[in-house]
């Protein structure tokens, strides 16, 4: 295979992981964010945890497993982005810190203190986590403040606060409300009679503020915001570096690729659609309604990463030496590897994944966590 | 291989560990000591 | 100029971090094996006390395993966050185990862990002891992998630098794979962690038969792991042995750190058992020596001689000459000249362009670099001896001791005297901090001994330190600091919280709290 179709593979394949994490790690967070707004009583919030108890870990392996895949495909982009949002990047995993504590601890003792302080935690692992991935994805279509030096070394000319930019803040929210909605959805599969009805309502009303956020962020991103295109570079089946292009403003919101191939302009609105599908459905009783959301994410993390293509991360000081998908690579041999390795374990991960959620299948009543209140969360 | 000795090694230690208890389990030497010990435990817990 | 307390921060970060992640990471990897065991036991006997006894270390394991997931995230983002130019520098090699780890071990072990704790009454006998025994080996697939990155660490084969992307390549995977210095690390650190699961449940056990307690779910637990402990130990030694091998085939400067050994001896060198390494003056004082054991252990010969500082700074100095000069053709090749003549030079230089960059802590321009800071350059390739020193001391010395607990206590519980000796149960008791410590001094050798390298021979690690500011590091750690601390209180309470209560925490109404409460009941 050659160099520029591996580049491209891996490109998808990086997608592939976030998607995922979106889709599994979304629905934990979303209940995590939910917990203290539709559960009433303790038990409830029991309820609540144990649909997502036996999940939520190896979902949260998408997450670390994309983060694994973009060091080893990307290393470039893994230097430049975690150490110039360092602060951000921080605040994420101190977030994160209270996941796996909090759904394995919060059960442990009986005390009402106890159990109120972990659902807090549960809160904010994932209400914090999802703001600012939606507000790195804002900052992605901005532009970072980044710059390479001839030895490769990446430094990182802006500050914290400055990632605060309005349009940031509303893609953070965007992704907050998207995976709420997401926690909703599942929420309907697994629980019963009030509970279900209070998820229902809160799905739909998320689903109508995913659709808001979405256009809102499509047209301040199509008024306000500069893009950029490559002027002049190498080959993209060579071995190149970031240093070997001309790169320039003038892409006016990202639209290049989509008046290009307008067929992409199917994207987004499939986004919308879905949202509206998840709204619907929400009004009644159906399965249907957690794929319609997952699509929904899947085609709203796609927008973005479609808009920039080839560009991953673009620097606002220096454009040129911006990352791309085809100069910010690893080398052919360790591409092809990790294609080999991704090709046998991602459809095992699926085969067995598959296995454990038909086997946790059902919806999760007051009951079963009364009589089994030593072994549940 | 160090791998390789691994996989037997791990093997091996798991296999000594379940056969060492299945083997005090079957000499019923576990069942006669508690059978004493209830009877003590019930000695000391009437008085 | 990279900012030195940038670099110290960052380190002193990343060690407490992952010093931290390995308090809970032995026990994962021990305990899962455990339990693994006692649920075979389960399944092949039909005793009810078996799975009581997997639900209640399941549920300890558990607890730990939530602490295990929680810090190793922060490690596996900390090489972007912290050691951004590492993470550029070696990428293309490193990331590549790390990105397997994921795909192959924790997707396994996290998938799985789930169905332990809630497919008991979903899944049949046979399935369930399926799930323990994949959780056991999910969680040694992800260290086996871990470790084949830190192993590459140590001992970088099977990459080459490529001049034209600034950075170190792969080029044959099988050599990372199959590197001998992971295999020894990897056998020597799961054994560790089988030696702390041992000793977790035997401790425990101890203190159940001290206070007279749940006595046939305590004995059948020691039996277990006195058992297991016992082929543990005997593997961690055995394998330490080999690690101390590979290490004087290697790594040589790291070993006579250990050694403390500033002159060379004539073979067979002697094994100093106590001293207090003066770095000043490069002599020991109080040394005490036994004759010939290190160079049979070392070299396994008795006339190669275990090199000591006053060979290995001369011969660092050396290649730190010659690496000034593979830096100046590196520079002749960026600038575009790139002939076969420069090629060529460059190909026989390259191997001592790591000693070249040990001088950007000296000076920005390498090639105008003094005698004087060559000099410094090569009194600071050596990592910090007493420290070494003494950290391996500790961690055989613990290794030792533990393997006499262990042997002892498989012989009495063999015997079934374990009602009687009071003295050994203490023993066992007192004896559960001692695979951590051995544990932490074991990667505090490694991993300082490696010192001042990240990359071994390849690339300092001044120089992989991200471009951040002193605050950003300063307000990590601190919050890191924290968290961890407030993190441990937690656990530690919770832990001791169900040790205390033991089985009868698990509400079957068999066990030694709820049989007393319905005694009372009774008389009531
Ligand atoms: C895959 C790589 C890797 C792995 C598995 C480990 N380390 Fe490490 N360690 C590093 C990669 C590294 C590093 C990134 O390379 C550091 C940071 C700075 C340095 O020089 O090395 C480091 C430094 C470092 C230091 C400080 C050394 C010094 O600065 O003098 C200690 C004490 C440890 N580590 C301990 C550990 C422990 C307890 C680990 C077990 C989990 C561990 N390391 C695993
Ligand atoms: C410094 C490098 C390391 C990194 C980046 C790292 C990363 C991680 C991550 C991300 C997790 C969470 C996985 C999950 O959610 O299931 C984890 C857990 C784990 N790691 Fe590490 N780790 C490091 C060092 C080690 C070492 C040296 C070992 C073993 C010898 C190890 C063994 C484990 C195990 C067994 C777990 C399972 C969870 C637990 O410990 O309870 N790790 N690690
Ligand atoms: C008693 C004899 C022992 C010997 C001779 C021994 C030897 C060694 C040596 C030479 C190293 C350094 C390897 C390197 O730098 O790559 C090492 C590392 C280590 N040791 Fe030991 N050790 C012993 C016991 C133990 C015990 C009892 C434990 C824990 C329970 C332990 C845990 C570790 C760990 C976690 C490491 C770091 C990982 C590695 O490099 O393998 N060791 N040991």
């Amino acid at each position: 295979m050659d160099y520029e179709t591996l580049k491209l593979i891996w490109w998808a394949l990086i997608g592939v992981l976030l998607i995922g994490f979106a889709i599994t790690d979304g629905f934990d967070m979303g209940v995590g964010m939910l917990l203290r707004v539709i559960a009433r009583t303790d038990i409830e919030r029991r309820v609540m945890i144990n649909t997502v108890g036996p999940h939520w870990e190896g979902n949260q392996v998408w997450l670390i497993t994309a983060g694994g895949a973009i060091f080893a495909a990307w290393p470039m982009v893994y230097a430049a982005a975690f150490s110039g949002l360092y602060a951000a990047l921080i605040i994420t995993l101190l977030a994160l810190f209270f996941r796996p504590v909090g759904f394995d601890y919060r059960s442990k003792i009986g005390d009402w203190r106890w159990r109120e302080a972990w659902d807090w935690g549960l809160t904010i692992g994932g209400v914090v986590p999802a703001l600012i991935f939606g507000v790195a994805f804002g900052n992605l279509l901005l532009g970072l403040p980044f710059n390479l030096d001839d030895l490769l070394r990446p430094s990182y000319e802006g500050s914290f606060w400055a990632l605060l930019h309005p349009f940031a803040l509303v893609c953070g929210l965007l992704s907050v409300a998207m995976l709420a909605m997401q926690g909703g959805a599942w929420l309907q599969l697994k629980t019963e009679g009030l509970l279900l009805s209070r998820a229902r309502r809160i799905t739909e009303i998320t689903a109508w503020a995913v659709i808001g956020l979405f256009i809102l962020a499509g047209i301040w991103l199509l008024l306000g915001v500069d893009g950029l295109h490559i002027v002049e570079g190498r080959p993209a089946d060579e071995a190149i570096t970031p240093l070997m292009k001309t790169v320039a403003a003038g892409n006016s919101g990202w639209q290049a690729n989509f008046r290009a191939q307008p067929a992409l302009y199917a994207i987004p609105l499939l986004g919308i659609i879905a949202a509206l599908a998840t709204a619907l459905l929400s009004r009644r009783e159906s399965n249907l309604v957690f794929v319609a959301s997952s699509i929904c994410l899947t085609a709203i993390i796609l927008t973005p990463a479609v808009a920039l293509f080839p560009f991953v991360m673009p620097s606002s000081v220096n454009p040129d030496i911006s990352l791309t998908m085809w100069d910010a690579t690893s080398s052919k041999l360790t591409l092809g590897l990790m294609l080999v390795a991704a090709a046998v374990f991602v459809p095992i991960i699926l085969l067995y994944t598959a296995w454990c959620y038909r086997r946790m299948f059902g919806r999760v009543s007051k009951q079963y966590i009364e009589d089994n209140s030593h072994s549940s969360y | 291989m160090w791998y390789f000795t691994w996989i037997l090694g791990v093997l091996l230690a798991c296999a000594f560990a379940i056969v060492n208890a299945l083997w005090l389990e079957n000499t019923e030497n576990m069942d006669r000591l508690e059978a004493e010990e209830e009877r003590r435990r019930e000695g000391t817990g009437g008085a | 100029m990279i900012d030195e307390a940038v670099v110290d921060l960052s380190r002193l970060q990343f060690a407490l971090t992952a010093l931290y992640h390995f308090l809970f990471v032995p026990l994962t990897l021990g305990l899962s094996f455990i339990l693994a065991i006692m649920e075979s036991c389960y399944v092949m006997s039909g005793k009810e006390i078996y799975k009581d006894m997997t639900k209640f270390w399941g549920k300890l394991f558990g607890i730990n395993f939530a602490m295990g997931v929680t810090t190793g995230i922060t490690l596996e983002f900390q090489f972007g966050t912290n050691w951004s130019y590492y993470s550029h520098y070696v990428g293309d090699i490193f990331g590549v185990p790390l990105a397997i780890e994921g795909l192959m071990a924790f997707f396994l072990e996290s998938t799985f862990v789930g169905l332990f704790f809630f497919g008991w009454d979903r899944l049949t006998k046979v399935q369930h002891l399926v799930v323990t025994w994949l959780v056991a080996i999910g969680s040694n697939l992800s260290a086996l992998w871990i470790l084949i990155a830190n192993g590459w660490m140590q001992y970088p084969t099977g990459a080459e630098f490529n001049y034209e992307s600034m950075r170190m390549e792969l080029d044959s995977f099988a050599d990372v794979l199959f590197n001998p210095v992971a295999q020894v690390k990897f056998v020597h650190t799961v054994a560790a962690g089988y030696t702390t699961g041992a000793m977790f449940v035997l401790s425990v056990s101890a203190y159940y038969l001290l206070r007279n307690r749940d006595l046939p779910f305590a004995r059948r637990s020691f039996a277990i792991a006195s058992s297991f402990g016992l082929a543990s130990a005997l593997s961690v030694i055995v394998l330490g042995d080999e690690s101390g091998y590979t290490v004087g085939d290697i790594q040589k400067t790291k070993l006579a750190a250990i050694e403390a050994a500033w002159e060379t001896e004539d073979p067979p060198a002697s094994f100093t058992l106590f001293a207090i390494p003066d770095r000043e003056n490069q002599t020991n004082h109080y040394a005490v020596e036994i004759p010939w054991v290190m160079g049979l252990i070392a070299t396994r010969s008795i006339d190669e001689p275990v090199l000591g500082f006053d060979k290995l700074i001369p011969q660092h100095e050396q290649r730190i000459r010659n690496g000034i000069l593979a830096y100046e053709t590196l520079e002749q090749l960026r600038a575009g000249d790139t002939s076969d003549e420069t090629r060529r030079q460059f190909a026989d230089l390259r191997a001592d362009l790591g000693f070249g960059l040990l001088l950007k802590r000296q000076t920005d321009n390498i090639s105008a670099a003094t005698e004087e800071q060559i000099k410094r350059a090569a009194q600071d390739s050596i990592p910090s001896v007493p420290l070494l020193f003494w950290t391996f001391r500790i961690m055989v010395g613990c290794g030792l001791l533990m393997l006499f607990v262990f042997a002892a206590a498989f012989i009495e519980s063999a015997r079934h005297h374990s009602a009687a000796s009071k003295r050994l149960l203490r023993l066992c008791m007192w004896s559960l901090p001692l695979p951590w410590i051995a544990a932490e001094c074991g990667w505090v050798v490694a991993e300082s001994g490696r010192q001042p390298w990240s990359i071994a021979e390849v690339l300092p690690t001044y120089l992989s330190a991200s471009s951040i500011t002193r605050g950003e590091v300063i307000g990590s750690l601190a919050a890191i600091i924290a968290f961890y601390t407030f993190l441990l209180v937690v656990e530690v309470y919770l832990m001791q919280r169900f040790i205390r209560k033991g089985p009868s925490s698990l509400g079957t109404g068999r066990y030694h709290f709820e049989l007393a409460a319905e005694h009372t009941a009774q008389r009531t």
